[in-house]
């Protein structure tokens, strides 16, 4: 009683080099469609929008996420993925995710807020439990970083692999500091009167500081150092490459922390 | 502005519709009817979850009386997702007939009633499916 489907339409590759990775990212990219469509349904809002994008936007961040770490997978120490406890630990991350995931699309089905939300003793529970499980699904990252960087054969160039170990670890860093810090606010936005300007696709306030600006940029260290990295190693001989790739790490921190200290003070990001 | 449960009510009986000529003329071409009666389910599911996902926690009601159950057929949200529900299943089950009465040797013109009654009052027209491979001395499809 099967028909012959084909496989979802990943590589080859990425199941082999992570299947629980791959897998979930299907999974959470396939859970995105009849969320698209309740977006489409709904007429409910929240903060001015639909009550449907805030899900949906945490279903195209993990996708990124998950499929990114599955990416680099192929860079893990041989034999790593056979070991016990990284296989509990990566049965951990994914039932951190997916708790995230039900708690903020449940949320959105209720009709109320997930993040923030302290209005019963139930929500006022889950919200530090989920902060708990944001942060497990975090560590991915920085284990991921860790352990590439353990790893002697990647075959990867010296400061490409520098670039992955440093975007990875500091994903881990920069978003546990601007996401912590955020997640003991009484909301994201900082300042006064939020009357609903905001930059298109990423919703993120012109009026008063967005402390959502320094967590996107955080999380994506870990494309845009190695994406640094990979130019380096491209461009220049491996010592100026390091160094390159040094500069462009602590550069990019930099950048995390002055949008952070901006939205701290107020300013919108533009 | 979103589309109201009327207008998606329109919409889904038609994609049911489609999928039962599908299976009408299943033995033409198994895998490609197959794959409509199959996908067209699928289609229907993701309707069923967003319409659940939108309707669900503003309507009462619930499994647990009669009455509760009555009462979440007031709501036009609850009611398309329970008639969509309907519509996704036993097309299912449709599909599961024509395989299993091609997979048995049961020519299909004598499992047209069965689907005519499964697609009008589902659990009849399995039922009579389940009667036909007995009195067939087919066994039981399971």
């Amino acid at each position: 009683m099967t028909i012959a489907l084909a496989r979802p339409a990943m590589p080859s590759r990425l199941w082999q080099d992570a299947p629980v990775m791959t897998g979930l990212t299907v999974l959470m990219a396939l859970a995105a469609i009849p969320i698209l469509l309740a977006m489409g349904l709904d007429p409910r809002q929240f903060q001015g929008e639909s009550i449907w994008l805030k899900p949906l936007k945490f279903h195209v961040a993990l996708v990124i996420f998950c499929g990114t770490l599955a990416f680099y997978a192929r860079w893990l120490p041989a034999g790593l993925s056979d070991r016990r406890g990284w296989r509990v630990y990566l049965g951990v991350v994914t039932v951190a995710i997916l708790a995230e995931l039900l708690w903020i699309g449940g949320a959105a089905a209720l009709g109320t807020a997930s993040h923030f939300n302290l209005s019963s003793p139930v929500w006022a529970v889950l919200y530090p439990l989920m902060g708990l499980s944001a942060v497990t699904l975090t560590s991915a990252a920085l284990a991921f970083g860790v352990s590439i960087a353990r790893n002697p054969a990647t075959g990867l160039d010296p400061a490409l692999k520098l670039s992955l170990v440093t975007g990875l670890c500091l994903t881990f860093l920069l978003t546990v500091i601007t996401a912590g810090t955020m997640s003991s606010m009484p909301g994201h936005h900082i300042g006064l009167p939020v009357t609903g300007a905001r930059l298109p696709l990423f919703g993120w306030s012109r009026e008063v500081g967005d402390l959502r600006v320094a967590h996107f940029l955080a999380t994506h260290a870990l494309h845009a150092i190695p994406l640094a990295g990979l130019a380096a190693a491209r461009l220049l001989a491996p010592a100026p490459a390091r160094a390159a790739v040094i500069a462009a790490s602590l550069a990019y921190a930099a950048l995390v922390l002055a949008t952070f200290g901006q939205a701290l003070s107020g300013m919108p990001l533009i | 502005m979103p589309l109201s449960p009327d207008a998606l009510f329109q919409i889904a009986n038609p994609l049911a519709l489609a999928g039962w000529v599908a299976l009408a003329f299943y033995p033409l071409a198994p895998r490609a009817l197959g794959l409509v009666a199959f996908a067209l389910p699928v289609a229907l599911s993701v309707l069923y979850a967003a319409l659940v996902l939108t309707f669900w926690a503003g309507s009462e009601g619930g499994f647990g009386t009669l009455p509760d159950v009555m009462r979440l057929f007031d709501f036009p949200g609850t009611a398309l997702a329970g008639w969509v529900h309907y519509l996704a299943f036993d097309m299912l089950v449709g599909l599961w007939i024509a395989r299993t009465a091609r997979a048995q040797g049961i020519a299909h013109w004598m499992i047209l009633p069965c689907l005519a009654l499964t697609f009008l009052f589902g659990p009849a027209g399995f039922l009579s499916f389940v009667a036909l491979t007995l009195a067939l001395r087919k066994g039981i499809p399971a």
